[in-house]
């Protein structure tokens, strides 16, 4: 069986997180992918972890080696005429672009798509940036807290009764995960249409209109109702809340009025449950700080995983607060076989999650772990491009490669 | 001549609800396939009935902003199950199209007769993709997922909250949205392998997993380390300052409502700092031993934090982006629904769509995050009113008669 993208060419020139995840979406798939990186320095990612031992080196980033498996890796500055020359003649032969370079250094460079289509007319170039390539921001930094706050999600988390405490970012550069995901579909919906209309085409994709996209019905309430969704208001139904076991925190979820009835029948009926305060789901809400004191008692002599099975046994949605241990020691993961162990030459055998869909008939694999920097080099410029031992040695004394 | 839309002529059998589904063919229904819902009036997607609803008025199944929004571009017919006949005209959707997405628990579409070795019967390259909360397979498949509780199920909570505090939800359904992006991914992926070979396919998703693959910075600190990544509020290892701060006239009110107004800053080296130290009037903190390195601005994070912050007090949210992003400092609004309706940017990339709904008028919505050049992506019509197409559809598409469409209707078969 061949990844359902296994006749796709792609150059990717993208650092961190957005970019570099688009591409691995379709690396994963089958797609080719050359991913170029600044000679000497690499991919940003590189420098953050984690790493094993805590030891910095730049071949053992968690993040850039989970980011950047199925790649092949070269180093090239593009900011030089010469590298610049090299990046055409990778582009002129590949289906598609995918890059993170901002406006601004596009500008410097001179990479626009125009100039590239010239070279190959069916090209498919996704520029992916924070605030877009056109309108008044495009200019304008970012770093992934900053978009997670104007695009909206941030000012929905934090603790209600503590308006003092700043509105809270979620772990892990999740605006670049939402920019590469959101480019992906883009990408492959350019894709379907150069397949049936035969043209190539650019695509700009907004971190922060990625991000606007995904606000639930916060973003509603302004033109429905002229209110606004914040992180301060109380709960309007409940219990919708976290809550300390023995051994863990177990996230308690009664939406339906049916689950909540079949909760406390888990609890084994205890009467007060039964209270008149208790008896739908905007009166729990209502009475939350009495509620929660009651239920609090009760679930914090429960072991995490008992309460959790109990509870789906009569169809209740409860669901653990995962640390990585319990996901990494699931058992319902482990028979899916979620987790994937790949061995690199350097950073040594690890597991990482795995395949974000399963296919039946194209796999998702991991043919290669994470290039070291500029381990393609030779293949690519020399094999592929035909630049001989003496014009490499050459640019690479120069500093291009 | 208009050029043809990437997914024009793509007929999409639709069954989802909720969120992640409806998200999934958002994305397809803005490419231009053509999405049909397939819903039932006995038992309405959950979102026709929540809120925001215009002056906050639940009036009807088509009054939702929730709805309104994510079904953008595409068509809804009613069809109750509990008749044979609405099976039947299921089933001849299905024949007719490229692709069926559903994002019930695994073993729903099964039961309704509608699993995969049936659709395949009905349409050989019939590609179909289930977005699960928990997987077609595995001792869980049958457990039940709703959307709040997969972002603590998925390890988001455990990493997200105030330093020693427990630990914080998303504010919002995240892996919901997220497993709809990656499915329509996966359908265009399909098709993709359908136009090579000829071939479909079932492709399966737990949304559990899909939400995973956000998380290997944490998943990989436990397999490389053996510990867990600690809370630890906005702040970042690698950068700082690195946060949220408190601006003037913080908190307002409007409309009965407290309206936060902070704004986020974040400096990824040294020179950012200096930059923002200029800006904040404070030129000589930039060489001050305190803050000059990465290192010291880590040690002295509280003080630093405390100096930033009395500046942004004295400012309003967007004119401090403003003068912070003129020095070349990251920053950016805690942005609220009513600032991102009049978001300069968003307002000027043309972001937000504006279209007749015959119900709820003329409403502000969101657009697609994406421009195409070759293609121009766009929504083309307002959330469809519940069973709005399911005429057009039986008799345009499904070459029902009139006389056999009015005598499903009257059976209570189109309810």
């Amino acid at each position: 069986m061949a990844g359902a993208l296994s006749d796709l060419k792609i150059v990717e020139l993208g650092e961190l997180v957005s970019a570099p995840y688009a591409a691995k979406l379709m690396a994963d798939m089958g797609a080719e992918v050359v991913k170029i990186e600044r000679p000497g320095i690499g991919d940003r990612s590189r420098t953050r972890g984690p790493f094993p031992r805590d030891e910095a080196h730049r071949e053992k980033s968690g993040l850039f080696l989970y980011l950047n498996t199925n790649k092949l890796g070269v180093t090239l500055d593009v900011a030089t005429p010469e590298g610049f020359g090299i990046f055409e003649r990778l582009v002129a032969d590949a289906d598609i672009l995918i890059h993170n370079v901002s406006p601004p250094d596009m500008d410097r460079v001179g990479l626009t798509y125009e100039r590239l289509a010239r070279l190959n007319p069916p090209l498919i170039m996704t520029s992916i940036t924070p605030w877009g390539v056109t309108g008044p921001y495009r200019n304008w930094r970012a770093e992934d807290l900053t978009l997670w706050a104007a695009g909206g999600p941030c000012v929905l988390n934090g603790a209600p009764g503590h308006p003092e405490l700043p509105p809270l970012t979620i772990f892990g550069h999740q605006a670049g995960y939402q920019g590469g995901a959101h480019a992906a579909v883009a990408t492959m919906g350019a894709l379907m249409g150069r397949l049936r209309h035969g043209e190539g085409q650019h695509i700009d994709v907004s971190v922060q209109e990625a991000l606007a996209s995904i606000l639930e019905m916060t973003f509603e309430y302004w033109p429905y109702m002229k209110t606004v969704a914040t992180r301060l208001g109380a709960k309007p139904i409940q219990p919708i809340e976290a809550m300390e076991a023995k051994d863990g925190y177990i996230y308690i979820c009664c939406i339906e009025e049916h689950q909540w009835k079949n909760l406390v029948e888990v609890m084994g009926n205890p009467e007060w449950a039964n209270e008149e305060i208790f008896s739908d789901r905007y009166r729990r809400a209502e009475n939350w700080d009495v509620l929660k004191v009651l239920l609090g008692d009760y679930v914090r002599q429960q072991t995490v995983l008992d309460l959790y099975r109990a509870a789906q046994a009569k169809r209740v949605p409860l669901a653990p607060v995962s640390t990585m241990g319990d996901l990494l020691n699931s058992e319902h993961l482990k028979a899916r076989g979620f987790f994937v162990e790949i061995a690199h030459p350097v950073a040594g055998t690890h597991k990482y999650p795995g395949a974000p869909l399963k296919y039946e008939k194209t796999p998702w694999e991991i043919r290669r772990p994470a290039p070291t920097l500029g381990q393609h080099n030779e293949e690519i410029f020399g094999g592929r491009l035909g630049l001989d031992r003496g014009r490499l040695d050459e640019l690479k004394k120069k500093g291009v490669i | 001549m208009a050029k043809k839309l990437p997914l024009e002529g793509i007929r999409i059998a639709d069954f989802t609800w909720v969120w992640a589904g409806p998200y999934c063919t958002l994305q397809l229904a803005h490419l231009g396939a053509e999405v049909i819902r397939i819903e039932t009036t006995t038992r309405p997607c959950v979102t026709r009935m929540l809120p925001p609803w215009p002056d906050g008025k639940f009036l009807g199944l088509n009054y939702s902003g929730y709805f309104n929004q994510y079904n953008q571009g595409k068509k809804s017919i009613t069809l109750n199950f509990k008749y044979p006949e609405a099976t039947e005209v299921a089933r001849r959707l299905i024949k007719v199209s490229d692709v069926v997405v559903n994002n019930f628990a695994a073993g729903v579409m099964e039961r309704m007769g509608f699993g995969y070795s049936e659709v395949k019967k009905l349409r050989n390259d019939i590609i179909m993709v289930s977005l699960t909360g928990y997987g077609d397979t595995g001792p869980y498949r049958d457990y039940v997922a709703y959307g709040p509780a997969q972002v603590p199920l998925a390890g988001f909570s455990s990493l997200t909250g105030y330093k020693g505090w427990p630990p914080m939800h998303a504010g919002f359904s995240y892996a919901d949205p997220n497993a709809g992006v990656h499915g329509a991914m996966a359908v265009m992926m399909a098709l993709y392998h359908r136009a090579r070979t000829g071939e479909g396919q079932y492709v399966e998703m737990s949304q559990w997993e899909c939400a995973i693959d956000l998380l290997a910075e944490g998943t990989l600190e436990y397999t490389m380390n053996a510990r867990e990544s600690e809370r630890n509020g906005n702040r970042d290892p690698y950068m700082a300052p690195h946060g949220n701060f408190k601006c003037l006239d913080w908190p307002e009110k409007i409309s009965g409502h407290t309206v936060d107004r902070w704004i986020s800053i974040v400096c990824a080296d040294d020179a950012e700092w200096a930059r923002l130290a200029r800006v904040i009037g404070r030129p000589e903190l930039a060489d001050d031993s305190r803050f000059k390195m990465l290192a010291a601005r880590k040690s002295n994070e509280d003080e630093l934090e405390a100096i930033i912050a009395a500046w942004t007090s004295t400012r309003d949210p967007g004119s401090a982006v403003e003068e912070l992003q003129n020095a070349g400092v990251a920053a950016g609004v805690v942005a609220d629904s009513r600032y991102l309706s009049a978001e300069p940017n968003l307002t000027a990339r043309n972001y937000f769509v504006y279209k007749e709904h015959p119900e709820v008028g003329v409403r502000q919505h969101c657009g697609m995050p994406w421009r195409m050049s070759g293609t121009p992506c766009e929504v083309r019509s307002a959330a469809p009113l519940i069973g709005q197409h399911t005429d057009e559809v039986l008799l345009n598409v499904l070459a029902y008669s009139r006389d056999e469409l009015d005598q499903l209707r009257k059976a209570g078969v189109l309810d």
